[in-house]
């Protein structure tokens, strides 16, 4: 008999199935039907509250808040509901004390590692595996789940979920970025790249502030939501800091056109050349019916060097990173200078520094304090910078801008030495006395950090600002400590992530619907969202251990120091269907170590060397091992939760799998006098070694079954 | 703690900066990576990106992490 699925589990394939089925057409009952099932879905992923229980005994009040009106489905659904959450209620009520499920069903569905570390929370493993079949248009339409950019972040994410990999402890994490930004690119090459269906407009307006990553996610979620999207943005081009901070060459402004299009399609208005606070005012946007608002500025200013010398050559060879980075990104395309010198070492500087030599600059040096290994900038953009001629001149302390009065001539520094500070482990550099030298230079960049810019938004007199200069939050929510305001994207974080702004803005769009349907917000971070179980793509395991992941193919270059063409080239498509196959399926395997203990201890085999199921002392893994001493009794795949490692009898053959990677495969010997399956002969010399001295053996020539043995020995 | 882009991390105790908030005393014992230590200014008092095993992303204080050999 089939084990009784979990209440809470069974109650969210319930909902999702009436849902799905069409059958429930009332707007009102599909609203409720909607609210209930995020609401169990909570529940089900141990991330809700005692408030939630009772807010669904008020939805489900809400089926009958009006029987002459109400709809026969509905009437049902609520009837249904309300005799589960009855007889259930102690499971429920588990769930939400424990977070645990007893019958493991609602862990089934437990995000991978990736996706959990990815701050949107998308499905990797999913959109990894329709890629690695082709399917580039619907790996797009999982990834837009949770993210509206894409293509975007194919090309500049900071990619946490490649860090968190499990594949990387084997080898090399799959190159998930790279492969999200090839289906991006082809789905929306081949007219692919589609928006999801829309609800209709619900008649509630929400201004959201900044055009950045942050503001079109947000915007996004909540146009697909049917609210009315107002987006407010002081420059006269989308993106945010996508658009003016990153250079072409890194992210070419075609692919922000194009994603932002797709979220204008779904009736979002943005209004450029529009500075909140000064062109629009908040009682204004009030008057017109905004209800809510979201705050996405991003953090748009630079702090300054204060230097002698700074304020004097401003525009005359000193300029800020941010300012210039803009600049170049809205069509000046004037050198900064022959001899550039950029201050700083993080990714700004080196993005200064890249483009200062694409402008025709003569020298770039990027000026930092400390030494190579201090520099904050991501090590592939450090070398990147290195191979086009950028230089680096480190243990270098600024200390004055020098010029002839009317512009720049020179940086003075002072070499510095890393000194350990007592009670720290820090090295903090220390300026050598009578070390100053000049670096000659006509031009200075400064890029040593951004702040959030307040002006314009003192009409928000509720919200509260944190030490940093940042706008204070609740992370669950985004939401501010002003009613009806959310903020997210840099604003709150400070000089953060793309993907951590575009997360930002997804869970910000969520509390805004929560807020004008008067929904408890949740209490902690909600756990990303599995959509779909695919299926394992099938491989030897020798195939699984030998495919590499590709090198990215780069321009020439020549071309790169002059050029504001795209530096990576992107994979061709073979080495993008070998990549995501490379994928060991989280999703499926939660590595809980069963298959490997029962093999171990039970069997006494330990055919399973699985070293990287342990996050901080991963060892050896080789999956082509597994075949040199399993017998394939498929002790493991009985005890496997989740069905990741199965044992399956096809072509006179015994095949073990783990998540579609063939670990083993036996031919079967079948019993010579009625035909019936025996097992390998592996796991038959395996059974006899057990059974000697317990079973008498009748018949050592022939191949029989226990039942034929039996019968024979009977005569 | 100087934290680089990669290492391993445990959240060994509650942090006293503004931006713990009470959600987070799940995350004690919890073992992580260095996913964004900070990219621009290497700031001690920067919060910096922090994948948890198990739990998720986070802009974390840095005096609530330790490295983990």
């Amino acid at each position: 008999m089939d084990k009784p699925l979990c209440p809470v589990h069974s109650t969210i394939l319930y909902l999702s199935d009436q849902l799905d089925s069409g059958k429930l057409k009332d707007p009102k009952s599909r609203r409720i039907s909607e609210h209930i099932l995020r609401l169990i879905e909570e529940i089900s992923n141990g991330h809700a509250d005692k408030e939630h229980l009772h807010a669904i005994d008020e939805l489900i009040e809400e089926y009958h808040h009006d029987k002459e009106a109400a709809d026969s489905v509905g009437l049902e659904i609520g009837k249904h509901l309300r005799e589960v959450l009855t007889k259930d209620h102690e499971t429920f009520q588990s769930h939400l004390e424990t977070g645990n499920c007893a019958s493991m069903d609602c862990i089934r569905l437990a995000p991978s590692p990736c996706q959990m570390a990815c701050p949107a929370g998308i499905d990797i493993p999913t959109y990894l595996s329709l890629i690695g079949e082709g399917k580039d248009a619907e790996a797009i339409e999982v990834i837009r789940h949770d993210n509206p950019l894409p293509w975007v972040c194919g090309l500049v994410c900071t990619r946490p979920c490649e860090l968190m990999c499990v594949r990387a402890r084997i080898d090399t994490p799959v190159s998930i970025k790279f492969l999200k930004a090839f289906a991006a690119e082809k789905a929306m090459s081949l007219g692919q790249y589609k928006n999801p269906p829309q609800e209709p407009l619900n008649g509630k307006k929400v201004c959201v502030i900044g055009a950045g990553p942050a503001g079109l996610s947000a915007s996004y979620y909540l146009a697909l939501m049917g609210y009315q999207v107002r987006i407010i943005e002081s420059l006269p081009v989308p993106g945010g800091m996508l658009m003016v901070g990153i250079p072409r060459y890194r992210l070419p402004r075609e692919v922000i056109d194009r994603e932002v299009a797709m979220i204008e399609s779904l009736g979002v208005e943005i209004c450029y050349n529009t500075r909140f606070g000064k062109d629009v005012t908040l009682d204004s946007l009030r008057k017109e019916g905004f209800e809510a608002f979201f705050i996405a500025i991003g953090a748009h200013k630079s702090y300054t060097l204060g230097i002698e010398g700074e304020d004097t050559y401003k525009g005359k060879g000193v300029i800020d990173s941010v300012e210039f980075l803009r600049r170049v990104a809205l069509g000046d395309r004037r050198v900064p200078g022959r001899r550039v010198v950029i201050i700083g070492g993080g990714n700004v500087a080196i993005d200064a520094a890249r483009t200062s030599l694409r402008l025709g600059a003569e020298s770039v040096t990027i000026a930092y304090r400390r030494t190579r290994s201090e520099m904050p900038a991501d090590i592939e953009e450090i070398e990147h910078a290195e191979e086009e001629g950028v230089e680096f001149s480190f243990l270098t302390i600024p200390t004055a801008v020098d010029g002839d009065g009317k512009k720049t001539t020179g940086l003075k520094c002072l070499r510095a030495e890393l000194i350990r500070k007592e009670d720290s482990d820090r090295l903090y550099p220390v300026p050598v006395e009578g070390s100053d030298y000049i670096m000659e230079a006509d031009a200075i960049i400064s890029a040593i950090g951004q702040f959030v810019d307040v002006e314009g938004l003192e009409a928000f007199t509720g919200i509260k600002w944190t030490r940093r200069g940042t706008i204070e939050v609740k992370h669950t929510c985004m939401e501010t400590s002003e009613d009806g305001v959310f903020a997210a994207g840099d604003a709150v974080t400070g000089p953060a992530t793309v993907i951590e702004a575009i997360g930002g803005g997804k869970r910000a769009a969520e509390a805004i619907d929560r807020y004008f349907n008067k929904m408890p917000q949740p209490r902690i971070p909600k756990v990303p969202v599995r959509y779909r179980r695919e299926k394992s793509i099938e491989m030897p395991a020798s195939t699984k251990m030998a495919l590499k992941r590709p090198e990215m193919p780069m321009l020439n270059i020549e071309r790169r120091r002059i050029m504001f063409q795209q530096a990576e080239l992107g994979y061709t498509e073979n080495m993008v269907r070998e990549e995501a196959r490379r994928c060991l399926r989280c999703d499926i395997c939660r590595r809980c170590g069963k298959c490997i203990d029962v093999c171990r201890d039970k069997m006494g085999i330990g055919a399973l060397k699985f070293g990287y199921m342990d996050f901080d002392h991963p060892v050896e893994t080789d999956f082509r091992k597994t075949s040199e001493t399993c017998i394939t009794c498929g002790a493991c795949a009985a005890n496997c939760p989740n069905e990741a490692i199965v044992i399956e009898e096809k072509n006179g053959e015994r095949i073990l799998k783990l998540c579609g990677t063939i670990l083993n495969r036996q031919k079967l010997l079948y019993c010579e006098s009625c035909n019936a399956v025996l097992g390998p002969a592996k796991y038959l010399d395996y059974v006899k070694d057990k059974t000697v001295g317990v079973a008498k053996v009748l018949d050592q020539k022939r191949t029989l079954c226990g039942a034929c043995l039996r019968k024979k020995g009977a005569f | 703690m100087e934290f680089r882009k990669g290492q391993k991390i445990e959240v060994f105790q509650k942090s006293k900066d503004e931006a713990w908030e009470p959600y987070m005393d799940e995350f004690i014992g919890v073992h992580g990576m260095i996913t964004d230590p900070d990219t621009i200014i290497n700031d001690s008092d920067a919060l910096i990106e922090v994948s948890l095993e198990g739990v998720g992303t986070y802009r974390l204080p840095q005096d609530c992490l330790r490295l983990i050999k």
